[in-house]
């Protein structure tokens, strides 16, 4: 496996990740526990201590790359259990944003992905989730119209899917929200 | 105290029976609490996944709101949103210049010094067991119940600062409460695959279906939750967890305050019982005396 490219580059990635997260990589001595406890670590590529170690030697794209990044639920049972406090939940967070940020589309795990962009733009509109509009369109987003269709006709009967989605009043103020800090 | 109300989206839509029976039971116990005027998404995990400032501002306008409106104390009966509310008030205390830029742009002045409250605490801590248990006119005796606490009620710790994070009890305890026998299980902080839940639908079913057949295996009636997304996953995708693992489960999936309501002798009706997928009929007939079953 090719490791550290460029001295300069490591520290820098690894520099910006530590900045964004309060937390220092050294920290990690590599137990692996949190990989243990991870509920989705069979679906992952590279587990979430591969992750903090492949962070510290710069592995940029790799890791930016990466299905774990996406796979991650936040469910936060690493970062509890971690012996060293380290903010392994927190890691997930930063180099998605990270990701999100350069432009990388993943190539795996896209949907994941499409789901969150979705899902904002949709508060960026409403200030609160329509949720029919939001299942809708991010249907059309990854093409997938007619997965998990046949659960609608008794959601409708049960009254769980309503047609009318609701605006917040001032949306103004949503709107600089999201101008200050996207 | 003033007792502000934040119902968060799901609650007016795929989960509306969390909040149709957490405002009868709350008219029972007579507790009134108030709606935040134009409260706005909190951002959920979509937010904090790909962009942390977003992720405290969102739900900072509504803590601003709230606080600058007299509140002392904020329901969030959701767990995500309860999560997130804590998370962002955790950052607003600690992180001063997020703060001063959040509170600049809101142009309202935020000090952080509301109580947030998720649905557990709030029955124990705002309600109180003994009036609780003062309400209970029908106990629920013979029935076995086993909560699911999933994620994010408990952790992070260092934020939630609620109960065990490996071993939570509270729930169990408000079962108890009504008669009910807790279950006790495997699974009950295990992840159900949470927002992946359209993105990831495999997952997400092998996930959630780890945790109601280890429910099953141990003898249970039906699941209590206090989160909109675990109800979904463990209600919406139960038959497709069925057909997927070729194994009946026939689990109903209350809501904690559904489960409390019906102990105050409150109808499943009036509780929105019959909003959910797995029909809770069946289950509900093992309740003595159970006032007009549908």
């Amino acid at each position: 496996m090719k490791t550290v490219i460029n001295e300069q580059n490591r520290r820098n990635f690894a520099a910006q990740v530590e900045a964004m997260l309060h937390d220092k990589l050294a920290k990690c001595y590599q137990c692996g526990k949190c990989s243990a406890g991870c509920p989705v670590n069979f679906e992952m590529d590279y587990t979430p201590n591969q992750i903090i170690k492949m962070t510290e030697l710069g592995m940029e794209d790799k890791v930016l790359n990466s299905k774990t990044i996406w796979l991650c639920v936040s469910c936060n049972t690493c970062s509890t259990r971690c012996p060293k406090g380290f903010e392994v939940t927190g890691i997930m967070d930063v180099l998605r944003e990270i990701a999100e940020k350069k432009g990388i589309v993943s190539k795996v795990e896209k949907e994941v992905q499409m789901f969150h962009e979705v899902f904002l733009d949709n508060v960026k509109s409403n200030g609160r989730i329509f949720e029919l509009e939001l299942v809708g369109k991010y249907k059309l987003k990854t093409r997938h119209l007619f997965r998990d269709m046949f659960l609608a006709p008794k959601m409708l009967e049960k009254g769980k899917l309503k047609m009318h989605g609701e605006k917040i009043a001032d949306l103004n103020q949503i709107a600089k929200i999201f101008k200050d800090f996207e | 105290m003033k007792l502000a109300y934040y119902p968060g989206c799901s609650l007016k839509g795929t989960s509306f029976e969390y909040e149709v029976s957490l405002l009868k039971i709350l008219e029972t116990l007579n507790i009134e609490v108030k709606e935040i005027p134009d409260w706005n998404c909190c951002g959920a995990s979509a937010a904090h996944s790909i962009n942390h400032n977003l992720s405290v501002a969102l739900p900072a306008r509504n803590l601003a709101i709230a606080e600058n409106g007299g509140y002392e104390s904020v329901l969030a009966p959701c767990a995500a949103c309860s999560n997130r509310l804590k998370s962002a008030d955790y950052e607003l205390k600690t992180d001063d210049i997020l703060k001063k830029k959040i509170t600049d742009s809101l142009e309202m002045p935020y000090k952080a010094e509301m109580s947030i409250n998720n649905m557990l605490e709030f029955l124990i801590g705002v309600v109180g067991k003994d009036k609780i248990k003062s309400m209970v006119k029908k106990p629920l005796s013979g029935l076995k119940v086993a909560s699911y606490y999933g994620c994010l009620l408990v952790r992070p710790p260092k934020i939630m600062k609620f109960d065990d994070p490996e071993n939570p009890v509270t729930m169990d305890e408000l079962v108890a409460l009504t008669g009910a026998e807790p279950v006790d299980y495997s699974f009950k902080t295990e992840c159900c695959g949470a927002i992946n839940s359209l993105s990831k639908p495999d997952v997400v079913m092998a996930l959630t279906g780890n945790i109601l057949y280890d429910i099953k295996k141990h003898g249970a009636d039906l699941v209590v939750v206090a989160c909109p997304l675990c109800h979904s996953n463990l209600d919406v995708r139960q038959r497709e967890i069925e057909r997927k693992y070729d194994e009946k489960l026939g689990l109903p999936v209350l809501f904690i305050t559904e489960l409390l309501g019906l102990s105050f002798g409150i109808t499943p009706k009036d509780l929105a019982i019959d909003g959910h997928m797995v029909a809770a009929d069946r289950v509900l007939k093992k309740i003595e005396g159970l006032p007009n079953q549908q």
